[in-house]
């Protein structure tokens, strides 16, 4: 993966530089130069190995053609259930996910309070916190519901919690952030009168990161939608669940029918959110999905209605008469001060309209999560009687000679889906940017071709997958490679977009070609960026192969599912190998991060 | 420098604040190097001196904000590098802080900002205007009335001018009903009309309430214009500790740097005059350097 990213840049670079020396004198390369490099050689080399040995090639895909005929042939026409049936199941799994999104972001803001550098009350408090997000963040949220499915036995619960945990790691970073960003001044300010820590949090803290926090739950809980469909084949309610029922009754038709209707609410819920966004928050969509983009074009729309000065004008004079019709109208003793209450103008109207939605739409989701609960007759019991079964983990020899090769299928899947998402997002990631596709429509195309990749869950196309090349690791490797490519790929785009023009300019002014331009100029710009992006891939690919696992994608994940109902023990010994897995690899792409910067 | 600094010491008046022997360090910065003041009850007092000269840093001390290395700082008759907790809180808000940026939390109302000074007199956080008690925010709304603003109470903070922000501040710190109120460079980021309309609502609203006024600043004719009482810093020491009365800007200046020039900006004067002033005026009080 990286031989192709590297080498042009390599071949051409140090023609100049010896010229300019007169000599083969070459610089010294730098420590975290050599480290970043070879790392990245060597994961290339194991990637390119792991392609090899999954057995993934051309003629192999060409061969399952018939394959995929047929299981359209069996797919089409759709059968959708029941209208009625069909809300109530995406009611269910809008509850779970929203009820889990929620729980994560209530734990998160302790988290976030003592991991922020500003406000953590000491430095080993500081590094609990990060401790923690980084904990929740690398257990795979499809394998926690596995886990509580088995001590809750299924229901809306499991879904919850494993969501309101996995999600932490994230919302809690990105919380912390923005605590980071805040200006500090307003905090002083309450301090300098008197003001205790929990005051100067929620009086000064809080309202300036409100925006970013709510931002920031309504992207997790987009994301949390898309999974939702995996923890339906753990034993979560809803969607998912339905699906995964229809797969394995081999009844497709029903199956891709609620494929298509999970794909039209993650659409829907993404246009919500993003409207919710640009309206609300008055946060300027950056076009990642379609919502943002859709949001981009009717607020274009808008725009001359919104400037155009004597309509505000008249805005304003419209809402000062309700303003004062209110005041007039109230029976209320204080209407002789009318200016002393608050007038209804557009922003508190929207506020106030979107705070009460929010309340009844978090009060609609509990409600319908209950009605899913099972009954959970003993808790602790349970936990004790499961606790007892899986202790303790079963590294036995024979245990541990099965699990060490399904745990290297799925790092292969891993490397290899990375590597594919790499060549091809390589490719039409740069013909995404405006400063490197030869064409205007060169670059629309390949956007277009980046957000309909995006807009697949990498589930659903793992599941079609797994119909047409049959179980196993196949499947998997395509999935995650092919989602891969419009997260890379879009990123890749935007990296060489915001690079800086001047050197490109440069190079043209001496009379280099377009080839000689992009490798010497862009290319070098936008490489740090771009490794660590690959590293961000490859870290959430580890994760996401264990997941696809799961549903029969080969690897560590289908091992894992076996071993629930047979050999707890054996279950233990897996999970634990798959987290010491992730985290070596996220501490891997912590360290490159770091060199890179 | 002694006979301006020991003009009050023989006073009866109530002193409110006392500071001994003041030094602060930063690392290996020296901010303070060992400041003696004595402020009385009601009296309207400059702090003058340049960017770096230690003022900002006097200021925070009184208010508990920052800690003295070393040397004591009386507050109201309370030693502040002594308190903690509750009690120090009990005596910021005794104390009014109005800041050179506002410091005004952004996407709350004007209102809600106004109240925010009113914290320390609440038990536990407050979020969105209906959870302050009903009397505060009439009193909230007095205060805003009092700096001209009534009008603006719904508005968002940072919709307000900068003079206007500064105002809200101003009503937020007479929210905590403070003895002293501090100032730290409340001008330098305004124009030169804001400027005097703050400047006048200052002193104006000192004098009603009789509160003691330490206000920082960097314009000499400002600082005699304005205050009874100016206490010159530089480097950390005070050079200076006079009344206005009588006092010409060239007095000031000669004490500075000897020569007046026509810009009434001290940092530009003292800028060219920053090699001489090392020796001149001052050799009594730099040894230290």
């Amino acid at each position: 993966m990286t031989s192709t990213l590297t080498s042009p840049g390599r071949s051409t670079e140090p023609k100049p530089r010896a010229f300019a020396a007169g000599g083969s004198f070459l610089p010294r390369p730098r420590f975290d130069q050599v480290t970043v490099s070879s790392i990245l050689i060597i994961l290339t080399t194991l990637a390119i190995i792991s392609y090899n040995n999954l057995g993934i090639s051309l003629s192999g895909m060409v061969q399952s053609w018939p394959n995929a005929l047929n299981f359209f042939r069996r797919a089409v026409p759709l059968d959708f259930p029941p209208a009625g049936e069909i809300l109530w199941q995406t009611g269910v799994t809008l509850g779970i996910v929203i009820c889990g999104t929620l729980l994560a972001a209530v734990l998160s803001l302790p988290i976030a309070y003592i991991a922020a550098s500003n406000t953590s009350p000491h430095e080993s408090l500081r590094w609990v916190g990060r401790a923690l997000g980084v904990i929740a963040r690398s257990m795979p949220d499809a394998i926690l519901a596995m886990i509580f499915a088995m001590i809750l036995s299924g229901g809306a619960l499991p879904g919850i919690l494993a969501l309101g945990i996995h999600s932490i790691g994230m919302i809690s970073k990105l919380f912390a952030d923005s605590i980071e960003q805040i200006d500090e001044g307003p905090r002083l300010a309450i301090r300098a009168a008197g003001g205790t820590k929990s005051q100067e949090f929620w009086g000064a803290i809080f309202p300036q990161i409100l925006p970013s926090v709510v931002s920031i739950v309504l992207l997790r809980n987009d994301i949390n939608i898309r999974v939702s469909v995996i923890l339906g084949f753990v034993g979560v309610y809803g969607l998912g669940y339905q699906i995964s029922f229809a797969m394995q009754t081999l009844d497709y038709r029903r199956a891709m029918a609620l494929a298509v209707v999970m794909f039209v609410l993650c659409l829907v819920m993404e246009i919500i959110s993003s409207a919710i966004r640009t309206n609300l928050l008055g946060i300027q969509p950056t076009g990642r999905g379609i919502g943002d983009r859709l949001q981009r074009v009717l607020s274009r729309r808008q725009v001359p209605a919104v400037t155009t000065p004597p309509l505000t004008e008249a805005q304003r004079a419209e809402e000062r008469a309700i303003a004062l019709a209110i005041a007039l109208a109230s029976p209320d003793p204080t209407t002789a001060k009318p200016s002393r209450r608050r007038p209804w103008t557009r922003a508190r109207v929207q506020a106030t309209a979107f705070a009460w939605g929010a309340v009844i739409v978090v009060i609609a989701a509990i409600s319908v999560s209950a009605t899913q609960l099972s009954p959970v007759v003993d808790f602790w019991g349970n936990l004790t009687i499961q606790m007892n079964r899986m202790f303790p983990p079963g590294f036995s020899e024979t245990g541990a000679q099965k699990i060490i090769p399904a745990l290297v299928e799925t790092v292969q899947i891993a490397l290899a889906a990375t590597l594919i998402s790499v060549v091809v997002s390589l490719v039409l990631g740069s013909f995404a940017a405006r400063n490197v596709a030869p064409h205007p429509a060169v670059r629309g195309i390949s956007r277009f071709i980046l957000v309909a990749i995006r807009g697949i869950p990498e589930l659903l196309l793992a599941l079609v997958l797994i119909v047409i090349t049959g179980l196993g690791p196949i499947a998997a490797t395509l999935a995650l490679g092919l989602a891969g490519i419009g997260v890379l790929g879009k990123l890749m785009g935007d990296s060489i977009e915001e690079g800086n023009p001047g050197p490109e300019r440069a190079l043209k002014a001496t009379g280099a070609t377009r080839t000689q331009i992009f490798a010497g100029a862009t290319l070098p710009q936008s490489a740090p960026a771009f490794v660590s992006s690959i590293f961000y891939m490859l870290d959430s690919n580890i994760r996401a192969a264990t997941i696809l696992g799961i549903v029969g994608g080969g690897g560590v994940g289908f091992m894992l599912t076996q071993s629930t109902t047979i050999n707890q023990q054996q279950m233990l010994a897996i999970l634990l190998s798959i987290l010491v897995v992730v985290l070596i690899v996220e501490s891997l792409a912590m360290t490159v991060r770091k060199l890179m910067r | 420098m002694q006979q301006h600094s020991t003009v009050h010491q023989d006073s009866d008046q109530h002193t409110v604040v006392q500071i001994t022997d003041l030094h602060k360090n930063y690392g290996t910065t020296h901010a303070l190097r060992g400041v003696d003041l004595a402020i009385n009850r009601g009296e309207i007092v400059v702090l003058l001196g340049l960017s770096g000269s230690g003022k900002s840093t006097l200021l925070r001390h009184l208010d508990g904000l920052d800690l003295p290395t070393s040397g004591q700082v009386q507050v109201l008759g309370q030693d502040v590098s002594t308190l903690r907790g509750k009690q120090m809180r009990k005596l910021r808000q005794r104390v009014g802080f109005i800041f050179q940026q506002f410091e005004l939390v952004a996407p709350l109302t004007v209102l809600e900002n106004v109240l925010t000074g009113s914290l320390a007199t609440l038990r536990g956080p407050r979020l969105g205007l209906a959870t302050y008690p009903r009397a505060l925010r009439e009193r909230a709304w007095e205060l805003l009335e009092e700096v001209g603003l009534g009008d603006k109470a719904f508005e968002r903070a940072d919709q307000l001018s900068g003079g206007q922000q500064q105002r809200v501040a101003i009503a937020r710190a007479l929210m905590q009903d403070p003895e002293i109120l501090l100032a730290d460079e409340p001008v330098a980021s305004l124009d030169p009309e804001s400027s005097n309309q703050v400047m006048n609502l200052i002193r104006e609203i000192g004098m009603r309430r009789q509160l003691t006024v330490v206000c920082s600043l960097h314009q000499v004719d400002l600082a005699l214009s304005w205050a009874d009482r100016i206490v010159g810093l530089r480097h950390g020491e005070t050079v200076l500790d006079t009344q206005t009365e009588g006092l010409s800007k060239q007095n000031v200046m000669e004490i500075y740097g000897s020569v007046t020039t026509n810009t009434s900006d001290l940092t530009a004067v003292t800028r060219e005059l920053s090699e001489e002033l090392a020796e001149l005026t001052l050799s009594g009080t730099e040894t230290s350097r």
